[in-house]
């Protein structure tokens, strides 16, 4: 059987959580592998969300949010964006490979983008195999 | 771990999700999970048996918490919340499971949609074991309204508010009142002046003590939540330099629509040739009482084209809707005004959706026009006559009905041109904080149940900045809106939404971070505590302060650091 790689979604509520619902009403049809979690900005996904999501199984997590300038909440996309490139370097320190985790932007009318993007991140982490990092890290969990 | 009984509950969605996804299979796997007392599949979750399932499951099997598996909770997660309230659950001990949008409605594959589908389910039930109940805070509904835009949506739902007692700002951005609608002449299909039903409205709003018309005037800025929003007005020009500030509650949107500029399309010769006219120029004309050439001959032939800008693959892909029932309005008053003269009519589909339109364009066949059909994505295309011809102009059009490729003669051309956006929609949908659809107008809450709400709480949207639509749908929406609004002035009190952050004193650190992240200044530094807090009906629960606090002391209630872990282990199947 081939590979078929676990992708876990962040997607903020308003642009692109709508956009993602958008894609089914209008019956866009794309990959299965991604499993969506929603948040209600991208500014609320917290670095040890991803970690955790690496350690716990998935190949991929991909990050979305609303356009620059768009957010619902005037600049949490902007608090994503200079958070991101952080976590890509403590993700580079412990091997995870840098196609494995993304942020996109996506708002509530690109249905067929974020289509588009499942099914390119789904090929691409198919490629790139299983990720190694599974179960090798105790995410330290926050009880609040 | 905590003692739960969770129901969990799949809708089949009629066939929408069961088509799919083996509900029944589903519903068999979760059924095993710890914590899971009863799981059950039904046709419609969402239907009155559906929700009294759930409500009777609650009250004999003491379950203290339910999932919904079934379509996005953007959707239906209120219903479910009040199912459950009104079992005696607190409503915030309810998840959601999106099978429908994100899962049988994208994927065609049944196995791989089933399993994802026990992922998602899953993931709810272990969140919502982490689920806490939650207290809504009741606050004060301030009665009076901002409305933006004083055309026919805006003037209506004005007079509807202020009719009702209730205090209305109309700010509109032009010198004058009644929008779009100001610039027509007759209206389809009963031929009825325009001008008269603008001008009614604009002497009741003009005359009505309870609203404050302000021109030349637009809204800077908007802040506070539902039932207390504060709007700064800026008018221009005049002595007033100083924005003007005004407590709401509500706000309605009406800003309606410009029309597509025929400048964008080159095979009409709009601008090149005088002859050929946008239809708003010929609203011009008729409102003037003459129809006639740039040279100011009476035509002999006019020809009227349709769908402008709309329906084509290059410009607008949608109908804009009230063109077509407006170019027999055209052939009306040409044929009243100058009855011999020949009108054709070059359309793609001729849509008579509404009251009476079909009757209309009976009788536009009984006055003699000439109706020929040209294909989605052609043009007819237009051309200079030469000289000693009888006519300005030909217009080539490869015809349908016939087959034929037929050459007509115009004096004067009416190009029938499209609603669009306005370029400064993008500034109110910031403005408000509503989003926008592909084409630029703004998104309702629900496209059937919900038309004139948006996912922003307080703020409504009527009339043509929702979408094409023709006068009768305008005033329905902005009655509808103004409706929604008495309705929740009259209560006088507005639950708000329970979910904000909160910061746990013992684990601040005051460092004071989150005071500048937060986006609505909701978090105060108590000076002497040396401890930050949070402004609860200031906060709009983004989050960002909660994924930013270094001591993990911010909670972010109903999207708590662990109930994501939960979700996230649950998904990861």
């Amino acid at each position: 059987m081939s590979f078929e790689p676990k992708i876990v979604g962040f997607l903020c509520n308003w642009c692109s959580y709508t956009g993602a619902d958008l894609a089914g009403t209008s019956r866009i049809q794309y990959m299965p592998n991604i499993r969506i979690i929603r948040v209600m900005c991208s500014a609320r996904i917290d670095p040890t969300f991803v970690m955790k999501a690496l350690v716990d199984g998935a190949d991929g997590v991909l990050i979305c949010g609303c356009h620059p300038g768009d957010c619902h909440y005037s600049e949490g996309n902007y608090k994503a964006m200079r958070r991101y490139p952080l976590l890509k370097k403590l993700l580079a320190d412990f091997g995870i490979e840098d196609e494995r985790v993304r942020l996109e932007w996506v708002s509530a009318s690109e249905g067929q983008r974020f289509a588009d993007l499942v099914n390119d991140m789904t090929e691409r982490i198919r490629a790139l195999g299983p990720s190694r990092i599974r179960g090798t890290l105790q995410i330290d969990k926050n009880e609040r | 771990m905590k003692e739960c009984k969770i129901g969990v509950y799949i809708c089949n969605c009629g066939s929408n999700i069961a088509r799919v996804i083996d509900c029944e299979a589903v519903r068999e796997f979760v059924s095993h999970l710890p914590q899971v007392t009863i799981a059950r599949t039904y046709r419609y979750m969402c239907s009155n048996p559906g929700q009294e399932m759930i409500a009777q499951d609650i009250k004999e099997n003491g379950l203290d918490r339910v999932v919904v598996a079934a379509c996005s909770p953007r959707m239906h997660e209120r219903t479910f919340r009040n199912a459950i309230q009104t079992a005696g659950l607190n409503p915030y001990m309810l998840e959601m499971a999106n099978i429908r949008e994100q899962c049988s409605w994208v994927h065609k594959d049944a196995a791989a949609a089933t399993e994802k589908a026990k992922a998602l389910a899953r993931a709810a039930v272990l969140r919502v074991v982490n689920h806490e109940a939650l207290e809504r805070m009741s606050v004060d509904m301030c009665p009076q309204t901002l409305i933006i835009g004083g055309g026919m949506a805006g003037m209506t739902a004005a007079l509807e508010l202020a009719d009702a007692n209730q205090r209305v700002y109309l700010v509109e951005k032009k010198a004058l009142l009644g929008g779009n609608l100001g610039r027509v002449d007759l209206t389809a299909p009963y031929l009825d002046s325009a001008r008269d039903l603008i001008t009614e409205r604009i002497t009741r709003v003009r005359n009505n003590p309870n609203i404050t018309v302000m021109l030349d005037a637009q809204v800077k800025e908007l802040k506070g939540y539902v039932g207390n929003f504060t709007a700064a007005i800026q008018q221009n020009g005049g002595q007033q330099k100083e924005a003007v500030e005004v407590k709401i509650g509500n706000v309605v949107v009406c800003t309606g629509y410009q029309e597509f500029d025929a400048n964008r399309i080159t095979h009409y010769g709009y601008g090149k040739l005088p002859n050929v006219i946008t239809s708003f120029e010929f609203e011009l004309m008729l409102r003037a009482g003459r129809i006639q050439t740039k040279e100011g001959k009476i035509p002999q032939y006019v020809a009227i084209v349709h769908c402008v800008g709309s329906r084509s693959q290059e410009f607008h892909g949608y109908c804009s809707r009230v063109c077509c029932m407006t170019a027999l309005k055209y052939v009306h008053e040409i044929k009243s005004a100058i009855p011999k003269c020949y009108v054709s009519d070059l359309y793609i589909d001729m849509h008579a959706f509404g009251k009476g339109h079909e009757d209309f364009y009976r009788h536009t066949l009984d006055v003699k026009t000439m109706f020929l059909m040209y294909g989605k994505n052609e043009h007819p295309v237009v051309r200079r006559a030469d000289p000693g011809d009888d006519c300005e102009m030909f217009i080539e059009v490869d015809e349908k009905l016939s087959g034929e490729v037929i050459e007509i003669p115009a004096d004067l051309v009416i190009l029938m041109v499209g609603m669009e956006t306005r370029p400064d929609s993008v500034d109110v949908a910031r403005l408000v904080n509503i989003s926008q659809d592909k084409e630029g107008w703004f998104i309702e809450s629900h496209p059937k149940l919900d038309p004139v709400a948006t996912t922003t709480d307080g703020i409504y949207i009527a009339g043509t900045c929702a979408a094409p639509k023709d006068i009768p749908d305008t005033v329905a929406q902005a009655r509808a809106a103004s409706a929604r609004i008495l309705a929740r002035v009259a209560r006088g009190k507005i639950d708000v939404d329970a979910v904000f952050a909160e910061i746990d004193e013992n684990y601040c650190s005051g460092c004071r971070m989150c005071n500048e992240l937060c986006p609505y200044s909701a978090i105060e530094f108590d000076e002497k505590k040396k401890r930050s807090h949070v402004i609860s009906a200031l906060c709009k629960a983004c989050g960002a302060c909660v994924s930013s606090c270094p001591s993990g002391a911010i909670k972010g209630r109903h999207f708590t650091d662990r109930q994501i872990y939960s979700q996230i282990e649950g998904v990861l199947l």
